[in-house]
């Protein structure tokens, strides 16, 4: 037991398992679990199998160390099929130490992300139909006030007193049916859950649940620009070259990548001079033109986690609208949020002047600016 | 790369209608099973009877379209394959040149999910890392619905394969019968291409180039000739010089090929950037280049000059051989005339003293396209022994030759000419002779056009080729000895083109693509130049140069010595012998250039900087002449301008024409310019002006014997200025050198006071507003953008530049009469008259009844004014009256400086216009976009292609204005925290700023010590606009500096 402890001790002290999470789900989990084959084997106790220089020169470049003749590369790759494993130039030797540290270290313990987010907490308001109410108000003046004129009109007696509780009804029910109108009126265009029938029945769950693809494997852009992005189908092939088989659709959903970008299942080769087709997704997230909004700001600058405002994407089969969108829930978040100003030097100078002239620790979106309008309408 | 709008998606109601999307899509949700439906037994024996069924129908109809309040259902199309280098979102930035045989320049393309969207000069390039207002606009021609779309013969189309058989079997028959094939191109100045056009001329012996030059500039390249035995440019370096004398030629502007503005900025500056503390009097060391400008027509250059010098034409000759006499010696008098008689004697002695006190400081340059002149001139900067004329280094942008053309015309007619090739050139448009051209046109059997649109002479060839626009083509130029540029497409070709080069390398039977060449033509000769050269580092840059000695020991005194001078002085001076009557220059627009462009909207509407008149062009005339003539500009009752109709004659040539009165016209002279009257291939909004090129007789830019006749009638300018003058407002600032150096900045740059019942006090001391939370908290950051009035020449590429990275819509002509230009950004030029208060009071012309004459004679700007410009854009005031007045809050004020327009908010009451004393807000009286009633870039889709995905398109009723370019100090700041780091200035310029060749516009963060808008801001120069309304605006100016 103190062994093992040791042992993991000096994995930590070579990698760090938190970088190394990150690292693995963004170039690795598309592929590879730790517990269990996928496209690629298992990772669990990969490094006890392997020398460490072996690993490196397998992740840069797996084809020439088959190519070199290597017994353990050729072996693996009969075992899978053959199937070449993409070659990670960009991973440094750290970088792939961080990454053995994650596999290692989540054997033993699961690395406890910092910003996790309990999705059970986040609720979607119940919200009165207005809709309803207005037209039932409506309905209701216009038949008691109909009533009233029969009995006008048939001169029956009709008593002050109650006279006057018809008009002061009426009256409230009119304030009502105003009311209801303005909220309606209000709502439209408020596409909360909204979930268009997509020309893939591409589950979420899937990927994102049960195979825990981390959303910026796909949808990449969101680390980098305003829009995430939606996948090309060349992203989809990265799995999909081999994994021709859904878990819940068969072959014919998967198909339609193959039929989009050219590719032939059978013989594992895209067709030629082929006369790519377009997938055209319906969009469920559709802020106006004239609102910006930036992914990349939010997610590397705000922290923020996507979930917050996707909801619990990773449990959606078929993927609907969970936020509003609304211009006050923007700044319901802008009010609250504080900025995280620690370890960015673009802030150094701003935070001190900030805590001289106002003697506060906290920034706020909003005392950035954050609720100005041409932040975000230009 | 892929064009798709992967950003806006919008499907086509048609193709998918809202309803049916909804009902569909309910249906699916719903699950409704049909199968159990179909089979119920019930069914058959229901009461719903067809009435019922149609009553049901209409009532979901309406209920589905109630909810199609909804909106639409948007598609997101992402790319099958997305290229490795775009990311949708992110701008990429490509370093290539433009080169469309007029202009020149090293510029870096934005490009956005694969379309070009902006052009932005590239800081790396030495030499023509400038932008003018052409190049800026060249983008949109890019994306010009009119472009040819696919190769045709006679009208039909054509495959390239039929094409290239049918020429290829031509070409070899004239080839073989031993007719000449000729090619017409522009001016390149490829190296790659002379080399194809060697392989073609191997193939076919017959053939021959010639190049020719719609706006020529033979004479100056002839007179290097003659001096140095080679056809090319002398460099000139402005910022050598200390005093520049310049006869005629319009430097900023359009002389000998452009790029002059850096050189002409840094030897303006002051250098009081470095020593913004300074206080008077120690600004001893500084020193300014001192310009003297002799023209007639008032050019962008003489409004900038120190001296300006009204001198008609003629009188400029007799001017240039005074100088020369007095400098380099002799030649006092030729013939019976007597030179010691110019209308400025005493002016260019005191020139001659002064240049001659300067020795290689100076600079003499002329702008007519006379080789005499040009020979005079650059004999005295040899004399001179001139640095900023630098004759080892070659500049190779204009290489036209006048005499080539008029031989092609003359074999042409005589039937010598069995094919006629050319390429980016249009004959019939500007050849003064263009009628014996087309006569000569007939006797050619092979005639082929490569152009990118069918133009007046691509109508009468055979074969029109649509060739690619520079942005979508491989290419190299080599603009000065050593100084080489690539060029690379930065979007896939957008219609069915191929390159000049391509054709001709099919066509000599070269089976290589002209990349392929290009790339092993610049391995094999140009990389090996240099040490560790490579392509791509080259095709990065854009730019690549090599260290040449030049022909630094040539000896040109000796071959000056060939030059009999007395020869040359009576060959310049003979051109006027015969001279009576009115003389005409034609000159040149920053905004149309040569007319290659005529078809571009941006341009057309570009105010020119002088006269401040879009869509036209017009004969100006001096207002002596005017008045003897009867020839009237008027304004109506709404502002816009009128003028009166003239018959211009010169010999058998006549054309109608409208009058512009110029001041500072030299009397005895009008202007007419080039580039305008362009017929064929043109929208019919875009056939503006008459065709001066009729005048262009032996491409002489100056000409005599013109017949002014006035006719009935009037002409409807678009003409944006009204004011004349200041009208005794303290807008503009200007002081000279001499008070800027010795004398405390009270002296010329007062501070701003307002009379108060307890005495004069600061505008900050009786503010009526409470200081502002930007003052309070200088926590983030505060931007202020600075316009030194003495480096800028109001070239208007800010205004382009602001028109394509804004979205800003063009109106058309009615429109900008009705004062309702979309500019964001407008370059005033005032005219400075001699009438002041002061020397009104003087004149006891104050009073009641007084002033109003006083006023009058302060329209009627002096005959030779001083000429001022000044950029205005929003000025974003720290206490804006505009946003107290918005009753919807739409335009508010920011925590860094910028006042911010929702559009989505405002509803269109225009108080905010109303209320804002510098009138820079800008109302969409009309849907501009998708809209046929103007029908310019934004009503089709390939003209919205162009459109800046950042910016929202602004609908009708909207007010809009310069926003400081928000989305670029957005996009900056995102950068610097993305990093970690501080921002600095390169990360937020705005699109003005980053377009000004001259550096006059700088922008940056006032809360950071080392920006340059510090220095500005601390700057003694410093003024604002109309401070004394204490609106407090974020944008400063400098003083304006004249050396005299």
């Amino acid at each position: 037991m103190s062994l093992f402890f040791v042992f993991s001790l000096l994995a930590y002290a070579e990698g760090d398992p938190n970088g190394g999470k990150r690292l693995f789900k963004q170039n690795c989990a598309s592929c590879h679990r730790i517990d269990k084959r996928l496209i690629g084997p298992a990772m669990q106790g990969i490094s006890n199998k392997r020398s460490k220089e072996w690993l490196q020169k397998w992740i840069k470049n797996s084809e020439k160390l088959i190519k070199s003749g290597d017994v353990d590369a050729i072996a693996i790759f009969e075992e899978y099929d053959k199937i070449p494993m993409p070659k990670y130039f960009g991973l440094s030797n750290n970088d792939i130490d961080d990454i053995m540290a994650y596999v290692d270290f989540k054997d033993t313990v699961e690395v406890e992300s910092k910003n996790a987010v309990n999705t059970s907490n986040i609720k979607i308001k119940y919200t009165v139909n207005y809709h309803l109410l207005f037209i039932i108000s409506v309905l209701v003046i216009v038949v008691i006030s109909w009533v009233v004129l029969w009995f006008y009109k048939a001169k029956l007696p009709l008593y002050i007193n109650v006279r006057f509780v018809y008009f002061t009804f009426i009256i409230v029910l009119i304030f009502i049916s105003f009311y209801a109108f303005w909220q309606w009126t209000i709502q439209i265009d408020i596409n909360t859950g909204y979930q268009p029938i997509q020309p893939i029945k591409f589950s979420h769950k899937v990927h994102s649940g049960t195979q825990a693809i981390d959303c910026q494997y796909c949808h990449s852009g969101s680390r980098t620009s305003k829009v995430s992005g939606i996948p090309s189908a060349n992203v989809c092939m990265n799995c999909h070259n081999t994994v021709q088989e859904g878990t819940d659709t068969g072959k014919d959903e998967i198909a339609k990548i193959y039929k989009a970008i050219g590719y032939n299942p059978e013989t594992n080769k895209y067709y030629e001079n082929y006369n790519q087709k377009a997938i055209k997704w319906v969009r469920v997230h559709n802020l106006p033109d004239f609102v910006n909004y930036n992914h990349s700001q939010h997610i590397n600058i705000g922290g923020l986690e996507c979930q917050e405002c996707h909801g619990a994407v990773e449990e959606m089969d078929e993927l609907y609208q969970f936020s509003t969108l609304t211009m006050e829930w923007c700044v319901d978040c802008h009010r609250t949020k504080n900025i995280d100003v620690a370890g960015n030097k673009y802030y150094e100078e701003i935070h001190n002047n900030f805590k001289l002239k106002l003697e506060k620790k906290e920034i706020s979106v909003e005392e950035m600016g954050g609720l100005e309008c041409g932040k975000c309408h230009y | 790369m892929s064009v798709k709008k992967y950003w806006k998606a919008i499907e086509d109601l048609n193709e998918d209608s809202v309803v049916m999307n909804k009902l569909r899509n309910n249906e699916f949700v719903e699950e409704i099973s049909t199968e159990k439906f179909l089979t119920d037994e019930n069914l058959k024996n229901g009461s719903t009877s067809r009435r019922d069924f149609l009553k049901y129908v209409g009532f979901t109809t309406a209920v589905a379209s109630l909810s199609a309040c909804d909106g639409v259902v948007e598609k997101a199309i992402p790319y099958v394959v997305k290229p490795e280098t775009i990311t949708p979102g992110i701008a990429d930035y490509y370093a290539t040149s433009i080169a469309d045989g007029h202009d020149f320049a090293s510029v870096l393309v934005k490009n956005r999910e694969g379309r070009p969207i902006k052009i932005e000069p590239n800081n790396q390039a030495k030499y023509f890392g400038t932008t003018n207002a052409r190049i800026q606009a060249s983008i949109l021609e890019l994306y010009d619905n009119n472009r040819l779309k696919f190769p045709q013969q006679s009208e039909f189309e054509i495959s390239w394969h039929d094409a290239d058989y049918e020429i290829k079997t031509a070409l070899t028959n004239k080839s073989a019968s031993g007719k000449q094939i000729v090619i017409v191109t522009s001016s390149m100045f490829s190296p790659s291409t002379d080399e194809v056009i060697l392989k073609f001329k191997k193939k076919y012996p017959t053939a021959k180039h010639i190049v020719y030059d719609a706006v020529s500039n033979s004479g100056a390249l002839n007179a290097f000739e003659d001096i140095t035995g080679t056809r090319a440019l002398p460099l000139y370096e402005f910022d050598k010089a200390k005093i520049v004398v310049s006869f005629g030629a319009d430097f900023l502007g359009n002389w000998l090929g452009g790029g002059y503005e850096k050189g002409y900025s840094k030897g303006r500056s002051l250098g009081d950037e470095d020593k913004a503390d300074d206080k008077a009097g120690n600004k001893g060391d500084a020193e300014m280049l001192q310009h003297y400008q002799i023209e007639s027509v008032m050019s962008l250059t003489g409004a900038n000059a120190d001296f300006r010098y009204a001198v008609k034409p003629s009188e400029q000759t007799y001017a240039l051989i005074k100088l020369y006499s007095l400098i380099v010696g002799g030649y006092d008098g030729v013939g019976n005339l007597k030179i010691n008689n110019t209308v400025i004697d005493a002016e260019v002695r005191q020139m001659a003293k002064k240049l001659k006190s300067a020795g290689d400081n100076g600079l003499v340059v002329t702008g007519s396209n006379d080789k005499n002149m040009q020979i005079l001139a650059m004999q005295i900067n040899i004399a001179l022994k001139s640095k900023a004329m630098n004759l080892n280094k070659h500049v190779h942008v204009n290489k036209g030759n006048d005499k080539d053309i008029q031989q092609l015309i003359i074999a042409m007619n005589s039937g010598k000419v069995g094919a006629l090739l050319t390429y980016n050139v249009n004959m019939v448009y500007s050849l003064a002779n263009s009628k014996e051209f087309v006569r000569g046109l007939d006797k050619v059997q092979l005639k082929i056009s490569m152009s990118k649109f069918v133009d007046e002479t691509a109508k009468l060839m055979d074969f029109n080729f649509p060739t690619p626009h520079s942005l979508e083509s491989w290419g190299d130029a080599m603009p000065i000895d050593g100084e080489y540029a690539l060029i690379q497409p930065t979007i896939k070709p957008l219609y069915n083109t191929r390159q000049f080069q391509d054709n001709l390398l099919k066509w000599a039977g070269v089976e290589v693509d002209y990349y392929s060449f290009l790339k092993k033509f610049w391995q094999k000769n140009i990389l090996t130049k240099k040490e560790g050269a490579t392509w791509n580092k080259s095709l990065y840059d854009g730019v690549f140069s090599v260290s040449t000695n030049g022909n630094a020991n040539a000896d040109y005194e000796r071959g000056l010595l060939k030059i009999n001078i007395a020869y040359v002085v009576k060959k310049a001076v003979r051109f006027w012998n015969k001279t009576k009557g009115t003389e005409l220059e034609l000159y040149v627009k920053l905004s149309m250039g040569n007319g290659v462009m005529a078809n571009n909207p941006w341009l057309q509407e570009l105010p020119d900087p002088i006269t401040r008149t879009s869509w036209d062009n017009y004969l100006t005339i001096s207002q002596k002449q005017a008045r003897e003539l009867g020839l009237k500009n008027w304004n109506e009752a709404n502002g816009a301008m009128n003028g009166s109709l003239v018959k211009l004659t010169k010999g058998n040539k006549t054309v109608t024409v409208p009058v512009f009165i110029q001041p500072g016209q030299a009397y005895g002279s009008v202007g007419l310019a080039l580039g305008y009257g362009r017929k064929v291939g043109v929208k019919s909004e875009m056939q503006t002006g008459v065709n001066a090129y009729k005048f262009y007789k032996n491409f002489a830019k100056y000409s005599s014997n013109i017949e002014i006749e006035k006719l009935e009638g009037e002409h409807k300018f678009a003409c944006v200025q009204l004011h004349n003058t200041l009208m005794d407002r303290d807008i503009i600032r200007e002081t000279t050198f001499d008070k800027y150096k010795n004398e405390d900045k009270e002296n010329w740059n007062p501070t701003v006071t307002v009379k108060t019942e307890k005495g004069k006090k600061q505008v900050a001391e009786v503010d009526i507003w409470k200081s502002s939370n930007i003052e309070k908290e200088a926590v983030g950051h505060h931007f202020n953008l600075s316009i030194d009035l003495t480096k800028c020449t109001g070239c208007a590429s800010c205004v382009v530049a602001c028109n394509a990275e804004n979205n800003v819509a063009v109106v058309g002509k009615e429109e900008v009469r009705n004062s309702r230009d979309m500019h964001w950004l407008r370059i005033d030029r005032y005219y400075s008259s001699d009438m002041t208060k002061d020397v009104a009071d003087e004149n006891g012309l104050s009073g009641i009844g007084g002033t109003a004459e006083m006023y009058d004679k302060m329209e009627i700007a002096s005959n030779n004014p001083e000429v001022v410009f000044q950029p205005v854009m929003c000025q974003h005031c720290n206490h804006a009256p505009c946003e107290t007045v918005c009753p919807v809050v739409a335009t508010t004020h920011g925590k860094q400086g910028q006042n911010q327009m929702a559009y989505n908010r405002c509803v269109g009451t225009r108080y905010c216009a109303n209320n804002c004393p510098y009138k820079v807000r800008r109302f969409n009286w009309f849907q501009y976009a998708e809209n046929d009633e103007f029908d310019f870039n934004l009503n089709d889709d390939v003209g919205r292609m162009v459109l800046n995905p950042d910016v929202t398109v602004r609908s009708r009723g909207v007010m809009e204005k310069c926003s400081m370019c928000i989305q670029i100090t957005q996009a900056g700041i995102l950068k610097a925290k993305q990093e970690g780091r501080k921002l600095t200035d390169a990360d937020i310029q705005p699109a003005c700023a980053s377009a000004c060749s001259y550096n006059a516009i700088v922008f940056g963060d006032i809360n950071q010590k080392s920006s340059a808008i510090t220095k500005e801001f601390n700057s003694d120069r410093k003024y604002y606009l109309l401070e004394e309304l204490g609106t407090q605006p974020n944008l400063m100016y400098q003083t304006k500096v004249r050396n005299k």
